[in-house]
């Protein structure tokens, strides 16, 4: 049963180790149709790691995980155990979630038409014609379509991460993750990315976004999140978040560090 | 009694040489044996000229069926030819011809000199021309066998690579001992075993089926670790940022991991091919008649050192063909990084 209300997303208690060091540790986040979260804090607090988490590239020990109502990505074993969930439903529950990464990753053999086709080449099988429509219209989306034929190389770290975007798009994902999507961009190059991403919020998209650009949390979030230790610290609507929330000492001092 | 027979002995040896000697005077006219035995002397002290002087006091007589005359006249004539004056080579033989026009020594020897008075240029020519049909039949099998294993080992490379960085702990410690195995003992020592030990065990092969089988295995255990250090060297991102797009690990292998080892792959990958075909001389050893065995064969044939360096000048032109083909590829297949 799907009601208006439901979240789309639904942590609860998620807790991931790296040996002795805690690097999420017990987090609940509900996140609704629609909503943009944005989730800042210093280096180490577990941000990366959290959104890594709900794309199942990082292995939770506890918590679950629950997408559109459902419990995904889990499964216990006999013995008690848990483990991830075999890998075709994994890669299935991905292909619903886009990620963007720091660093782009784009695929270097491939030209950026290439790039954007290949999900939906690959993984949802679709025909080449089908996927390059679906591939044309992604890049013209993200303002790229003359770029379409050449190699990442020769691409800016603006547009490598526009066209990284539209890979994601491509596969029409419920949910978007943005892993500092600007943090390896020269600063005259943010403005593009960032335009980008808050035209698709203005569409409606789904996004979680960890990131130290502030522009982020006081221009396009729903939600703001302080992380520390991999916990969350506070929390609120960015008026609220900047005006009351700055009074807590650590955020202050954050916040002072950064901007 | 030692001594008595001792001396009876002596005399007896006296008594029938005196009785040789005498034959001997009848039989000749003259007793060329001293003058051979002479000769003989200044060759050992490395006297040349000397022997010659000596030998040429033998001289040719009618009815003198004991060789005397051919040997002395050969035997200058050789001296001569190692002297190098092949003028006075062959008068020597011509001094036999002109007496036994069909003597099969003094005509073979009058060839050798005619050989030897042409221009080097065109004798290596001439040795080539004997040489090469023989020589090509060989490089054609080193060549079929060179293809077949670059047919072969990239697939078992890769399968092996794969096999290595797989988190299945069997099939990574299979192939682990694989390439231990194959990089640890030397590549002629299993291809005897495969050809002459395996019969021993049931087990037999033709040579040509030992020869892929011992190369495809080894080559296979060296691109192995090779194309898995190339498939390590990949950024990480680049599996993580596939998978986020919903590939599975295999999906995103060989679409966007493998692809762009390419490129890193082609300068070690064409080492070991260029290794490789000279590798190919090692089946020479199990009964393989390719262009080491037959250069081996025309060597022993005609104890002619031009067989050897023709082989090593068709090795040469295939591992600068290769090389010249790997560059081509290596560039192709890193278009992407300079456009």
């Amino acid at each position: 049963m799907k009601t208006a209300n439901q979240p789309l997303l639904s942590l609860k208690g998620i807790t991931k180790q790296f040996g002795s060091l805690t690097a999420v540790n017990g987090v609940d986040l509900d996140v609704c149709p629609g909503e943009i979260v944005v989730i800042i804090g210093p280096s180490g607090s577990g941000k990366s790691t959290l959104l890594r988490s709900i794309n199942f590239l990082e292995e939770i020990e506890e918590g679950t995980i629950l997408f559109e109502g459902q419990e995904i990505g889990y499964v216990t074993s006999k013995h008690g155990r848990r483990h991830l969930d075999a890998p075709h439903k994994i890669c299935a529950l991905r292909s619903e979630i886009g990620m963007v990464f720091q660093h782009f990753n784009l695929f270097p053999h491939m030209t950026v038409l290439g790039n954007v086709m290949e999900g939906p080449l690959t993984v949802q099988k679709k025909s080449p014609q089908e996927a390059r429509e679906i591939a044309i219209d992604m890049l013209a989306k993200v303002g790229l379509s003359d770029k379409r034929d050449v190699y990442p190389a020769t691409l800016s770290g603006g547009q490598k991460q526009r066209v990284a975007i539209a890979r994601a798009l491509a596969m029409r994902p419920k949910l978007m993750l943005f892993d500092e999507p600007t943090s390896a961009l020269d600063p005259e190059l943010i403005g593009e990315v960032f335009d980008t991403i808050r035209d698709l919020g203005k569409e409606g998209m789904t996004m979680i976004i960890v990131t130290h650009q502030m522009g982020f949390a006081k221009e396009m979030a729903d939600r703001v999140i302080f992380m520390e230790k991999g916990s969350f610290v506070a929390q609120g609507t960015p008026e609220d978040f900047f005006a009351n929330q700055m009074e807590h000492d650590r955020i202050k001092s954050f916040l002072n560090r950064i901007l | 009694m030692k001594f008595f027979n001792g001396r009876i002995a002596k005399r007896s040896i006296l008594l029938f040489s005196c009785v040789l000697l005498f034959a001997a005077s009848i039989c000749f006219a003259k007793d060329y044996d001293q003058l051979f035995t002479e000769a003989n002397d200044a060759m050992a002290q490395g006297d040349l000229p000397a022997a010659i002087s000596i030998l040429k006091k033998v001289e040719f007589e009618k009815g003198d069926d004991s060789g005397a005359f051919v040997r002395s006249r050969m035997q200058i004539a050789r001296l001569q030819f190692a002297l190098k004056d092949m003028n006075a080579a062959s008068a020597a033989a011509k001094e036999v011809l002109a007496v036994y026009p069909d003597n099969s020594e003094a005509l073979n020897f009058m060839a050798s000199v005619q050989q030897e008075q042409k221009p080097r240029y065109k004798v290596f020519i001439e040795d080539c021309l004997r040489f090469l049909p023989q020589l090509l039949k060989g490089a054609v099998m080193t060549i079929t066998l060179v293809v077949c294993i670059i047919l072969i080992s990239p697939v078992g490379g890769l399968l092996i690579a794969l096999g290595r960085i797989s988190t299945f702990k069997p099939v990574s410690g299979l192939c682990w001992f694989f390439i231990w195995l194959f990089r640890g003992t030397p590549l002629l020592l299993q291809l005897f075993f495969i050809y002459y030990g395996l019969p021993s065990l049931g087990i037999t092969f033709k040579p040509f089926t030992a020869a892929i089988l011992g190369l495809g295995l080894n080559y296979s255990a060296y691109l192995g670790e090779i194309i898995r250090g190339g498939i390590q060297s990949i950024e990480h991102g680049q599996m993580e940022a596939a998978k986020a797009i919903g590939m599975t690990y295999w999906q995103a292998m060989r679409r966007v991991i493998i692809p762009q080892t390419y490129k890193r792959l082609m300068p070690p990958i064409g080492n070991e091919f260029i290794a490789l075909i000279k590798d190919t001389a090692l089946v020479s050893t199990i009964a393989m008649v390719e262009l080491m065995r037959s250069a081996d064969q025309m060597f022993n044939a005609y104890f002619n050192v031009t067989a050897l360096i023709l082989a090593a000048l068709i090795y040469l032109l295939f591992t600068t063909i290769f090389t010249f083909i790997f560059e081509k590829i290596e560039i192709r297949a890193g278009i992407y990084e300079n456009r």
